[in-house]
């Protein structure tokens, strides 16, 4: 069944953009960076026809400039008119068919971003998201809506930024059981214990020096209690492994108790400490742990790594750029083309 | 636990199957087997066996089906193999604590030794500690990573595991 009216040649594709911040922004840059690779890849249209953030939308049928766009909310005036409504009544009203969910995470109540995915799940439009909160606290909810509507919802940029994770594990690995993952999901939290590990200095020094350089925020809570682990943790337990679960369900323990001690003492066994996320049949959690130097995990600074253990390929890792605007648009690519790539193959037209 | 056994086995075809069906058939797991053609003493050839096996009842098993299978045990030894498993410990732990954490784990089964080593500087009023424990086997592991997870909950000290066996 295919319930979307974009498959083919001579079609467009026509993306809602809501949130258009970092991610939003470096995804308007990369449509329009790719929109002709697309083109001559598929005959399909890339095209904005809506953008929104907190308060203002701009919307055209015949498709937005995608880099007038980021201009004009770089020089602050917003992105055009103010929003009349919510903005899950507009998506409702408008005509596009995928929605590009990037507005900021929430981990309490998963708002705004799970009222706009349901609401495009409902109205039978794809979906493509970058936002946890809904995916960690509301998985199965969703997963079951986009089955019963026919559409998809893709995700591969909530985990592990650019590295192409949840893609590989559910289409190039679609025949394998995966019966565990262990891997450093939060790029904040590697550098900051490389640090702590290669200069030998204190957690707090290396949280401030993180925080200059723009890779913590300057609440360093969401980081650094591995509560981000923990949701791309449980994220990946159902995606991939296809557990029913959620954020809460994920034991978690941060980095901010670790002394200098304990670093100095792991080395003295040729050991890292890492924060790494793990699901295996004993169950699901985020904690420091020591890595053997040389071992995959064992990974310096930002980067992300995933390691899976499956029953035919035995050990695969991946690794990659955690975060950052042209990555996290990277992953989003990915899942347009993924969705390009279903319409060919249930068209049964012809890709180049 | 590992066992090494060196077998007398008929020299006609099949024998060997016959020998190491035992162990499978007992939810043992065979680690090696040497098979020595040359060796043959009264018609019979000998074979060395490593496996490991669950508990006690299990290996009666597996030598009590060798018995009515004709297979001759020669030799065995026990081979104490072992796991090392390493934590590291930090808070604000009274030594009378850190001493029951450490007599806990001695207390359980399987546990062959227990190391513990501080840091040189102690910068901070908490207490970080270098634990080393030797195991005989895996579950043995998970035994004490459960009994150490409990306890940093209870005791509120920051546990950092490694990454496993
Ligand atoms: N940055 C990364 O590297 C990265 C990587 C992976 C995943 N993510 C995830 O991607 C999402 C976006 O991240 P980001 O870094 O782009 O965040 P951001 O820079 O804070 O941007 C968020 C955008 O969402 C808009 N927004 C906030 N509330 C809204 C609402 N109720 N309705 C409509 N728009 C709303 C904001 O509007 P204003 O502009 O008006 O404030 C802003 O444009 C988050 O869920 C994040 O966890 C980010």
């Amino acid at each position: 069944m295919i319930s979307s009216s974009y498959a083919g040649r001579g079609c467009d594709m026509r993306l809602a953009l809501v949130g258009f911040g970092t991610v939003g922004q470096g995804v308007a840059e990369a449509v329009a960076m790719k929109k002709d690779l697309v083109f001559d890849r598929f005959g399909t249209e890339l095209k904005i026809v809506a953008a929104f953030d907190s308060l203002t939308y701009a919307a055209e049928p015949r498709g937005l400039k995608p880099l007038e766009l980021v201009a004009r909310k770089q020089s602050g005036k917003g992105l055009g008119k103010t929003r009349p409504k919510s903005v899950a009544e507009m998506l409702r009203e408008l005509d596009y068919d995928v929605l590009v969910e990037v507005t900021p995470t929430n981990i309490e109540n998963a708002e705004p971003g799970y009222t706009n995915i349901r609401t495009a799940l409902e109205c039978c439009r794809d979906v493509v998201t970058s936002n946890k909160g809904p995916l960690a606290l509301k998985y199965r909810t969703l997963d079951d809506l986009s089955k019963k509507n026919g559409v998809e919802l893709r995700f591969e940029a909530t985990v592990g930024g650019a590295t192409p994770i949840i893609n590989l594990s559910r289409e190039l690995l679609m025949a394998e059981k995966v019966d565990s993952m262990k891997g450093i999901l939060n790029g904040t939290c590697n550098f900051i214990l490389s640090r702590m590990g290669e200069e030998g200095l204190p957690f707090e020094y290396v949280l401030k020096e993180a925080q200059e350089m723009g890779y913590a925020e300057t609440d360093p809570t969401y980081d650094v209690d591995g509560i981000d682990s923990a949701s791309k943790l449980a994220i990946l337990a159902n995606a991939i492994m296809g557990l029913d679960v959620t954020y809460h369900d994920v034991r978690r323990t941060g980095i901010r108790r670790i002394t200098q001690e304990a670093v100095e003492l792991a080395a003295r066994e040729k050991k890292v400490i890492r924060l790494i996320g793990e699901v295996n049949g004993g169950g699901i959690e985020v904690s420091p742990r020591m890595v053997p130097l040389g071992h995959p995990l064992a990974i310096s600074g930002t980067l992300n790594v995933l390691h899976m253990h499956t029953d035919l390929a035995g050990s695969i890792t991946v690794v990659g750029r955690g975060a950052g605007r042209k990555e996290t648009a990277s992953a989003i690519m990915s899942d347009l083309v993924g969705l390009l790539k279903r319409n060919a193959c249930l068209l049964n037209g012809r890709v180049k | 636990m590992r066992v090494n056994v060196d077998l007398r086995l008929k020299d006609v075809p099949g024998q060997l199957i016959r020998a190491l069906e035992p162990i499978s058939m007992n939810e043992g797991n065979i680690v090696g087997v040497v098979h020595n053609h040359d060796l043959v003493t009264g018609g019979r050839i000998s074979v060395n066996v490593t496996f490991e096996h669950k508990d006690q009842k299990t290996l009666d098993a597996i030598f009590s089906a060798w018995r009515e299978r004709g297979v001759e045990v020669v030799k065995m030894g026990e081979i104490f193999r072992t796991f090392a498993a390493e934590y590291l410990i930090a808070g604000d732990l009274p030594h009378s604590a850190l001493r029951k954490i450490t007599e806990g784990i001695e207390s359980m089964e399987g546990v062959e030794t227990i190391d513990l080593q501080y840091s040189l500087s102690t910068s901070t009023s908490n207490k970080t500690v270098l634990l080393l424990v030797n195991v005989r086997n895996k579950a043995k592991v998970n035994e004490i990573d459960e009994y150490l997870k409990t306890r940093s909950e209870s005791d509120d000290f920051l546990l950092i595991r490694g990454t496993g066996v």
